[in-house]
């Protein structure tokens, strides 16, 4: 199934599209940041990698998150979009298959987008401002290999919060009527999410909310920081959050007539 | 293997909220039969045949294939092919692209047993290695008959499948459909085309409002009891035969009489219009499936 997903998916215009807006934003913040290339306050103070670095926290979490929603909700509602659902089912191909497929789908275009976004922004950095040491106002440099190292965990530790609002829009998808409704809906979710996470006196409720921990992956550019800790509970909420999404979705899905 | 039951409803019900889509629907279709499925819009043709693939669970009743419960991605649809409300394929893909997936889908090796024959049914040349999106109405219609087909299934489950195919097309699906029920398949095709399922169908079964009319052979259902006959003053004659018992239905058509009296013979009913002197130019002892068709459903709204 996975591969009959990535073949629907990827053969698509919209997806092709939506990779190609992510690399065209890079390439853009690349060049009007040019200015910064040779530093201020003295000479390469702006890397590839601090390039890199500042690129996730621009994109993410709506801008990121929006794209990986899209790709999620499409992913979980094409087949019904299309009609295809039906022929699927009798194959056949199961209810634990499908949504089994589906998620591992949702996986690699989630893989794929950060490639893409690591890819483009450490070689738009690379072009634009050179390799230098990371640096930072009021912090001690680290060395390019360990803010390369850094860039990659904070890219994986990224990936995995976007499943999270992936896989909430991949579960609507699979259950609402047509995949735009499943999109409205999670991104009503994200933006909700982004401006709750403000508010102090909801506490409580925030740290539920898995885009609470997304900026996280910061910690990894601090000098003497390991980061671990922090990024655990992070990656335990979304990883919660994933099984709570999913499970749920199949166990409606199991249970509704396919025919409704 | 002929007797084998392919397709078994038992006393299927199905309502969707308040509305009773079908409500103890039973019959079979064995192998080697042709079944056509018939009933006005409405008639839950389609429901029966979603419950039937597992589509739809049902309220009631039991649904099997060659022998098997037939429930969402049963292990036994495999041996089935099914097209049902109508064509749906990714659309960005090519034709060939889209039957390879599906195909795929149920974990199978590429090519399928009947691809050439299938394809051959579907004629659709160079434009399957076209994106689905600019084909035509009846071009999705052929590819969603080549994807029912292209397994060599043991049993076929068709929703209206001539539709959008022009007059050579359906002479060349009739045919396809005959030679594999010749070597076997069960097929159960529902359809409006009446003429069609008439040249085409071994058996039949009627549904109206979600009930079931009959089932049965379409010989049967074409011999028995139906008469047509040519009068000459077709008022009186309707008039003495609907005042006789035994007469379900009559229907006048000009000079014609069309009759369904299954508890009468031909020799009664005439004996019946030459007493209320009622010249009788013919009889015939058969209707046409669209007049059954119609007799049927006109009772059955009668009796309820």
């Amino acid at each position: 199934m996975l591969q009959i997903e990535l073949t629907t998916q990827l053969r698509r215009l919209r997806s092709l599209l939506v990779y190609g807006g992510l690399a065209a934003i890079i390439i853009i913040a690349g060049l009007t940041e040019a200015s910064k290339a040779g530093g201020k306050g003295g000479p390469a103070t702006f890397s590839a990698l601090n390039f890199t670095e500042a690129g996730l926290n621009f994109l993410d979490p709506v801008l990121l998150g929006l794209v990986i929603a899209l790709l999620g909700s499409v992913i979980g509602g094409s087949d019904r979009d299309w009609g295809t659902l039906r022929y699927l089912y009798v194959r056949p191909v199961s209810r634990a298959r499908l949504v089994t497929g589906k998620w591992w789908a949702l996986v690699v275009c989630c893989a794929l987008a950060m490639i893409v976004y690591l890819g483009f922004s450490l070689v738009t950095g690379l072009v634009v401002f050179g390799w230098h040491p990371y640096h930072r106002a009021g912090s001690t440099a680290l060395s390019a290999a360990t803010a390369f190292v850094g860039v990659l965990e904070a890219g994986g530790y990224v990936m995995a919060c976007m499943l999270s609002i992936g896989v909430l829009a991949l579960a609507l998808g699979l259950l609402m009527p047509r995949s735009a409704e499943a999109l409205a809906i999670a991104l009503a979710f994200l933006v909700g999410s982004v401006i709750i996470d403000n508010f102090k006196s909801l506490h409580d409720l925030v740290v539920i909310l898995p885009v609470h921990y997304w900026p996280r992956y910061a910690d990894l550019f601090q000098s003497g920081s390991s980061g671990g800790g922090a990024l655990g509970l992070g990656l335990a909420v979304q990883a919660a959050t994933i099984v709570v999404v999913l499970g749920a979705a199949y166990a409606i899905l199991a249970r509704r007539d396919p025919a409704a | 293997m002929s007797d084998t039951v392919a397709v078994a409803a038992h006393e299927l019900s199905k309502s969707y909220g308040r509305h009773r889509a079908i409500e103890d629907v039973s019959f079979e279709v064995r192998r080697g039969q042709i079944c056509g499925l018939l009933g006005p819009n409405g008639a839950g043709k389609t429901s029966t045949m979603r419950v039937l693939v597992g589509l739809s669970r049902p309220d009631h009743g039991t649904a099997q294939l060659l022998g098997e419960p037939s429930q969402l991605a049963a292990t036994v649809l495999a041996r089935v092919g099914v097209a049902i409300d109508g064509p749906a394929f990714v659309p960005h893909l090519s034709g060939h692209r889209n039957l390879e997936l599906l195909w795929r889908a149920g974990k199978r090796r590429w090519p399928p047993p009947a691809l050439e024959p299938s394809l051959e049914l579907a004629g659709l040349g160079d434009a399957l290695d076209r994106k689905v999106k600019s084909y035509s109405m009846g071009m999705r219609q052929r590819l969603m008959l080549a994807q029912a087909l292209m397994g060599a299934p043991e049993v076929l489950i068709l929703d209206e499948p001539a539709n959008g195919l022009d007059p050579g097309e359906v002479r060349k699906l009739r045919e396809h459909l005959r030679r594999l029920a010749a070597d076997g398949t069960a097929v159960l095709i529902s359809s409006h085309l009446l003429a069609e399922i008439e040249m085409l169908a071994t058996h039949c079964v009627v549904l109206k409002e979600g009930t079931l009319v009959t089932a049965g052979k379409l010989e049967d259902l074409l011999g028995t009891g139906a008469y047509e006959f040519e009068v000459e003053d077709a008022g009186r004659a309707e008039e003495a035969l609907r005042a006789m018992d035994g007469v379900k239905s009559v229907e006048t058509r000009g000079d014609r009489l069309i009759v369904y009296a299954p508890d009468r013979t031909a020799t009664e009913l005439n004996q019946a219009l030459v007493m209320a002197g009622v010249g009788v130019k013919a009889v015939r002892s058969t209707r046409s499936l669209e007049d059954v068709f119609l007799g049927l459903v006109e009772r059955n709204s009668a009796a309820n």
